[in-house]
């Protein structure tokens, strides 16, 4: 939260606002990346049943990582401490499911052109709640306002001209009030869901444990949502037999997806949500980048729609950049540090530790991690999963670009490296 | 967990404002269906 806490012994003295900015960036990468691998899906499947896999991907994944990079010890240690936030947790999980079932229906009945741009106006109600309910962006100046209002706004604007440029109409023309509705509602649930986000990390909670039990209230509402839709768990079950073949890929997208939602987090935490999301919201901008030089999906546009495939990039990028230059002044800090501590009175917090927390300085982070033999077992399941959905698996024929492929994996594991050192250094993952 | 703190989680609106929110999600997409 402040850069003034003096980093602890042996860390780096990076700046937490250039941290967040780079974690938001990370996350743009891949959030957007989690999108390749279901492009490979066979048609035939229920949307529903791709995002279910999705989900469950992500659910092996958000067990895994957290505990290869922290241990279960320092995850039930974070939870016994604020028990209180694991409420918060389910429900983001919770708003989250609801929240993606309802872009489904979105993109069904109005297309993406229509519903992407409308469901990425959550930043915009992010920031709201931001400023509202944690203090965001208050006491800083016009200039500063501008920057993040006109940036977050600059990249929702870039994102409507990329939908409407590049995708294709809807398959049922008509109910366009109900897809808009339910793109709209899916961009307040979603917007909504950053509250516990912030709530938790000005609280001193690791994201790393927030993610954990976040998972639980996602996998357990889309189950339940599937169940309702799909005509009972029987169906699901039974529908998940059949797609057999092609859960991989899913999965591999819910594994991209987590990490995309980890750096998000991370970037929730040192810059909050109002500058965290927009940013992160960029992703966009990679998932057409696989779909346009990987997948060829862009080789039929005219000059026209290229035209504005590259303003709407330009004019997302601008907004980023606008962002990533409001450095939140001393002023906004003191009332960033007045959330924190009116959290601390309320749940009877230690203070003092939550502000080292806050600022990147987790003195339990300092020790090792005490492994357990159980975090073997998880990681071992985990990749077996992998490992057995990848035998047999089919993949919808796709001429792709092997060259460019090859660069956005690069393109994608470089800030995983980048950012994840950085975190490291900075932070030890706190 | 204590009973004050139970009464601190259910007296916050930062509950009850995500709460709200998803209730009306989910009637908006039952109304969907």
């Amino acid at each position: 939260m402040s850069d003034t806490v003096v980093a602890a012994r042996g860390r780096s003295t990076l700046s937490l606002h250039k941290l967040g900015v780079f974690c938001g960036l990370a996350a743009a990468v891949w959030l957007g990346t989690a999108e390749a691998p279901t492009k490979l899906v066979n048609a035939g499947f229920s949307p529903f049943l791709i995002s279910m896999g999705m989900v469950m991907g992500a659910f092996v994944a958000r067990w895994t990582v957290p505990t290869l990079l922290k241990g279960t010890g320092f995850l039930f240690a974070d939870l016994r401490d604020k028990p209180h936030l694991i409420v918060w947790a389910l429900l983001a999980g919770m708003l989250w499911a609801v929240a993606n079932t309802l872009t489904i229906f979105a993109v069904r009945n109005v297309g993406l052109a229509i519903a992407f741009p409308l469901w990425n106006t959550n930043s915009l109600v992010g920031l709201f709640w931001g400023w509202l309910l944690f203090n965001e962006l208050r006491g800083s100046s016009i200039k500063e306002w501008a920057k993040v209002l006109g940036g977050a706004s600059a990249i929702v604007g870039g994102a409507a001209v990329l939908a409407f440029a590049t995708a294709r109409q809807s398959d049922t023309p008509g109910k366009a009030a109900v897809g808009i509705v339910a793109a709209l509602g899916a961009g307040v649930l979603l917007g909504t869901m950053y509250i516990p986000y912030r709530k938790a990390y000005i609280s001193g909670m690791n994201p790393l444990s927030f993610v954990t039990i976040f998972t639980f209230g996602e996998l357990g509402t889309v189950l339940t949502l599937s169940a309702i839709y799909m005509g009972g768990f029987s169906q699901v079950v039974s529908e998940l037999h059949r797609a057999r073949p092609m859960l991989f890929w899913p999965f591999v997208g819910g594994f991209c997806w987590v990490m995309g939602d980890l750096f998000q987090n991370f970037a929730a935490k040192y810059i909050g949500i109002g500058r965290g999301i927009p940013l992160s919201n960029t992703n966009q901008l990679w998932g057409l980048a696989w779909g346009a030089l990987v997948f060829g999906e862009l080789a039929g546009l005219g000059l026209y729609s290229k035209g504005l495939v590259i303003t709407g990039s330009l004019v997302m990028i601008a907004g980023a950049v606008s962002i990533s230059m409001a450095d939140p002044g001393a002023s906004e800090l003191v009332n960033w540090r007045k959330a924190m501590h009116r959290e601390c009175d309320r749940y009877g917090l230690d203070t003092q530790k939550v502000a080292l927390v806050v600022a990147g300085d987790d003195p339990l982070a300092e020790h090792p991690p005490v492994r357990r033999w159980w975090e073997a077992v998880i990681v071992t399941v985990a990749v077996g999963i992998f490992v057995w959905l990848a035998i047999g698996t089919r993949s919808q024929h796709l001429s792709i670009s092997m060259p460019w492929m090859i660069v956005l994996v690069i393109g994608t594991i470089l800030p995983l490296g980048i950012c994840g050192t950085l975190l490291w250094r900075r932070t030890r993952f706190s | 967990m204590t009973r004050a703190k139970l009464i601190s989680i259910f007296t916050d609106v930062h509950l009850w404002v995500p709460v709200g929110v998803l209730i009306l999600g989910i009637f908006l997409l039952m109304s969907l269906r």
